[in-house]
């Protein structure tokens, strides 16, 4: 199940709604104590549902789920121990899920690599669970949390099962980290607050896939889908690619942002995933602005512990940069795409970053902005020689534009300003207007803002209703990762 | 606080009114402005749910049949209409009139119309006529207003005047379509056999501008021209319908061409055959009014729908005739699964005034064998093998042939040889678009060897002929008017072709057919 079908929306959501307000009450007038508050009910009902969300997609996989949570919380157990069980429980718990992961998402990618070299392995066709990289990431933040001291042992195992499966973050991330969420497990508490920003958010990531995303998808697939060197133009690759660079963007902080607002409902605080990537001024400051819990996954659990940047740092970019590659998809093109983007990174810290403050700024966003461009296309293309192609034709290697490139630029121009528009941090700096002009606060300030806020909102309910309704493509691109 | 409350309660009522709309209205079953039936809720197995099939049935069954799905699908083809920026305001219109044409862009199309052609065929009298027919038609401000929808469908114009192109993608080929036609002059050499290969709007139709994203026809058609016997008799089209441009030749929102190009190609047949060639004042105009035809569902572009016309067809006067029916029952899958014994029925079927259907007007349809007697007696007997654009055709014929029968080329489980013999046919025409000749109508070849009982025979899809590029979303879109289920709407999936059954003639035809046999 996606968050953008209309089964979701308004039939799985309003029975989560309703089962959760029964289960609260039930929790609070029969299993409570005066000196305990009881979420038994509450849990058990979210993790009902999340089971049946996965369920939904991956009938099969949802038992290596299961697995995948009890051998975590085996080895948690282990490490709970203490002492010499530690180390071991830890080393358990990593084989139990890098090796699941392996199994699941990279085994194909070796054997054809392997066979790529004139072995003769036959391929176990094995087809990637739904979400796999982002639960396991989570198994993994968790055992690693815990057998560093930063959070307690989790001995429940249904809290740890709604810990990795909790569906709004279950199949494309933010990947939650277990401090984050540890209390929030046993004792939360929604605000009327906590509600209407969760359901704002919603509304704004719902607008950003299904108004945004998809639209660009239409282009991105027009221009990139069955890309061919014959009947490609220079103009209609660059069209391609940047719808693709807007769709990848508003598909994937929509799903963010939907993740993180249906928490808010239920009461817990993910991390932010986004920080308007695309203002970016050098790739440094974009990768800390984009799929940020992924960034900082890495950083923490891989290029701090092979010693960050006391020891041989160039080595330690260059293995998180291609873990990251990897981390996308089990794929030589994604491995390519991480190496490439260890070469700026390091260009920059060398160079760009130390001759930047005499760059006049505009330079630095187009810099910025040309090179994840031009790495979106490693990120599309699963073979090399399309990459190549598609390369060729994006530097002139075609003739420059054409009929079909124009009528995209035309029929779809308000699309692209709404876009473009929107990838800027407009919420912030309305909010700043506002406060300026009617005062932080202030009554008219807060009429202004809700009125705004409930138009808004409907508006995007009803327009994104309507356009799912025949709406073909729709599956989340992170949700393959 | 109060104003969050605020903000949840109208949220809350609003997203709850939603939820009572779409989970207890009656759901929608058909769409009729997609003209197809919608998804059937799944049946349960265990089988399906272990695969995942079943929660995926249920999710796009209820997302198909949304209550109101029409009003909403509307809704949001006039949000997606919106996008474009709107130009050409009536002023800009009349400096674009005064400005010189663009010399890159006309010497690009005359490029792309002459390099094909003579590179094919020296000899082609024809292409030059047409494509400055087309020069003409394309009206500056038609050229302002082009646009090309995300499925590579061309939208010339402006509601109420839109029309809707396909775009050609075929290059001058056409070998084995000639070899089918050569194959029945060599297997009936006493009967005449003749080719008529009927272009598409695009040919005539297409602005400059939108040229360097279509193929001219003319190639194809020349290029299949002149592999043909010199004994089959050429029905060339380009120059009579070039010659009538001006005039409703052709459907602006349908796929199909109009009952009155079709007149102009029947009287050129019947000028090759030697028989009478009608007038149209032996026919009485008959009209459906409002008629939005398939290239709405192709193209979902508002301005379609916003773009009626008129469907015109003339019924002929001085002639008597009677029609008989063979009618096929087809599964899902476009098999013929029943045939039906023969029954008299009418051959124009009237539909009401904003029908999308019309075009279903003739024989109500393509999945039957037509045979029409009539009262013209010149021991002529002509059948022909067509697609749905050679519906339109017969209907003429009757003041110029004893017996007029129509075989489409999907739908026939006879044998072809003892079907010619047992009739006495003495002509043959092969009527079908250039997009399903340029795929190649080698099921024609299958007619002349199986043994047709006339119960079901399993015909297998020839599945390669379905798509003969794939290169683009605009050519496979294109290539489904080619392929063997012509006229069906499709999906294009992640490449691949779902048909999803819908327009008017297999529409039809299942309601017709209860009517007939009735």
């Amino acid at each position: 199940m996606v968050f953008s079908d209309l089964f979701f929306l308004f039939v799985f959501l309003p029975a989560v709604a309703i089962c959760y307000l029964l289960a609260a009450w039930l929790d609070k007038s029969v299993l409570s104590t005066p000196l305990r508050k009881s979420f038994i009910a509450r849990n058990s009902i979210l993790v009902i549902f999340s089971l049946i969300f996965y369920a939904w997609g991956e009938p099969v996989y949802v038992l290596l789920m299961l697995a995948c949570v009890f051998l975590t919380y085996l080895s948690g157990r282990i490490i709970g121990a203490g002492g010499n069980y530690k180390k071991p429980g830890l080393v358990f718990g990593l084989v139990c899920n890098i090796g699941i992961l392996s199994i699941f998402k990279y085994s194909s990618m070796l054997v054809q690599t392997l066979n790529h070299f004139g072995l003769d392995v036959p391929d176990p066709k094995i087809s990637l669970p739904i979400g796999i990289s982002f639960y396991v990431f989570q198994s993994i933040s968790y055992l690693v949390d815990i057998y560093r001291g930063d959070s307690p042992v989790q001995k429940n195992f249904l809290r740890l099962l709604l810990y990795i499966s909790m569906f709004p973050q279950l199949i494309a991330g933010p990947i939650v980290r277990y401090g984050r969420v540890a209390e929030e497990l046993n004792n939360r508490h929604v605000s009327a607050q906590d509600m209407a920003e969760g359901m704002q958010r919603f509304m704004l990531g719902l607008g950003k896939k299904v108004i945004l995303a998809n639209q660009f998808s239409e282009l991105a697939t027009q221009f990139m889908g069955g890309f061919s060197e014959s009947t490609a133009t220079t103009a209609g690759a660059w069209i391609g690619v940047v719808g693709f660079s807007l769709q990848i963007y508003f598909d994937f902080s929509g799903y963010s942002d939907m993740a993180i607002g249906i928490g808010r409902c239920l009461g817990f605080h993910f991390n932010e995933n986004f920080n308007h990537p695309y203002i970016c001024d050098s790739i440094t400051d974009f990768w800390r602005r984009w799929h940020i819990s992924l960034c900082s996954f890495f950083r923490d659990y891989v290029y701090i512990p092979m010693g960050g940047n006391r020891r041989h740092q160039v080595l330690n970019i260059c293995v998180v940069w291609f873990l990251t590659g990897l981390w996308h998809g089990a794929d030589w093109t994604f491995a390519m795409w991480g190496i490439y983007f260890a070469l700026i990174v390091l260009f920059e810290k060398y160079v760009y970053l130390k001759i930047k403050p005499r760059i006049w700024k505009p330079f630095q966003h187009i810099y910025a902005l040309m090179i994840i461009i031009i790495g979106r296309v490693l990120f599309y293309f699963d073979d090399l020689s399309t990459v190549g192609q598609f390369y060729k034709t994006l530097f002139g290697g075609a003739s420059s534009t054409d009929f079909v490139a124009e009528a995209a630029i035309l029929n779809n121009f308000w699309l692209w300003v709404i876009g473009i528009v929107c990838c800027l941090p407009l919420i912030d700096w309305s909010k700043q207007l506002l406060g300026k002009i009617t005062g932080v606060d202030s009554s008219a300030n807060n009429s202004i803002t809700t009125a705004f806020q409930i138009v808004a909102s409907i508006a995007i309910l009803v327009l994104s209703v309507a356009l799912l309704v025949g709406a073909t493509n729709n599956a989340f691109i992170y949700t393959r990762f | 606080m109060k104003k969050y409350i605020l903000y949840i309660t109208v949220m809350v009522a609003v997203i709850a009114a939603f939820v009572v709309v779409f989970n207890f209205f009656p759901r929608s079953e058909y769409s009729e402005l997609e003209r197809r039936e919608l998804t059937k809720r799944p049946e349960f197995s265990f089988e399906a749910l272990k695969s995942g099939e079943y929660t995926k049935g249920v999710s796009s069954w209820y997302s198909d049949t949304e209550p109101f799905r029409d009003e909403f699908m509307t809704l949001s083809m006039q949000v997606r209409a919106m996008r474009a920026l709107q130009v050409g305001a009536e002023e800009e219109q009349i400096n674009y009139i005064a400005a010189e044409p663009d010399p890159e862009l006309s010497e690009q199309s005359s490029e792309s119309n002459i390099s094909p052609i003579s590179s094919v065929s020296p000899i082609s009298p024809i292409s030059p006529i047409a494509s400055e027919s087309s020069l003409e038609q394309s009206e500056p401000d038609l050229e302002d207003r082009t646009k090309i929808t995300n499925n590579g469908i061309f939208i010339v114009g402006r509601a109420p005047n839109a029309r809707a192109l396909m775009a050609y993608r075929g290059k001058a080929g056409g070998g084995s379509y000639a070899r089918v036609v050569n194959t029945y002059k060599e297997k009936f050499e006493d009967v005449n056999i003749y080719c008529m290969i009927i272009p598409t709007a695009v040919e005539f139709y297409c602005p400059e501008r939108a040229k360097s994203a279509t193929l001219p026809e003319s190639a194809t058609i020349d290029s299949l021209y002149n592999k043909l016997l010199p004994s089959v008799r050429q029905v060339r089209l380009l120059p009579v319908l070039a010659a009538h441009t001006d005039e409703p030749i052709y459907l602006r929102t349908d796929h199909h061409w109009a009952p009155l190009g079709a007149y102009y190609a029947a009287q050129e047949l019947c000028r090759v055959a030697r028989v009478h060639v009608p007038q149209l004042a032996e026919f009485e105009e008959q009209v459906t009014h409002r008629f939005v035809g398939s290239m709405y569902g192709f193209s979902r572009d508002i301005s379609i729908k916003q773009s009626p016309e008129d469907f015109i067809y003339y019924v002929p006067t001085n002639v008597t005739y009677t029609t008989t029916y063979t009618i096929y029952e087809i599964d899902s899958a476009y098999q013929v699964v029943k045939e039906y014994r023969p029954r008299q029925g009418e051959f124009f079927h009237h539909f009401k005034d904003g029908s999308g259907l019309a075009y279903c007007t003739f024989m109500g349809g393509d999945t039957k064998i037509t045979k029409v007697e009539t009262s013209t007696k010149n021991g002529r007997k002509v059948l022909i093998l067509k697609d749905s654009f050679g519906n339109a055709l017969p209907g003429y014929l009757f003041g110029s042939f004893e017996e007029v029968h129509v075989i489409d080329g999907r739908y026939f489980t006879k044998n072809m040889v003892d079907y010619v013999s047992q009739n006495g046919i003495t002509d043959i025409v092969f009527a079908n678009n250039v997009f399903k000749a340029y795929a190649g109508g080698k099921q024609y070849l299958k007619f002349l060897t199986q043994h047709g009982s006339g119960i079901y025979t399993p015909r297998p899809q020839p599945k390669d002929s379905v798509v003969v590029q794939p290169d683009s979303m605009q050519t496979i879109i294109a290539d489904t008017i080619s392929a063997d289920r012509t006229d069906t709407l499709t999906e294009v999936q992640n490449g691949t072709i779902f048909a999803a059954d819908s327009l008017n003639n297999e529409q039809t035809n299942n309601k017709e057919q209860t009517e007939i046999i009735e």
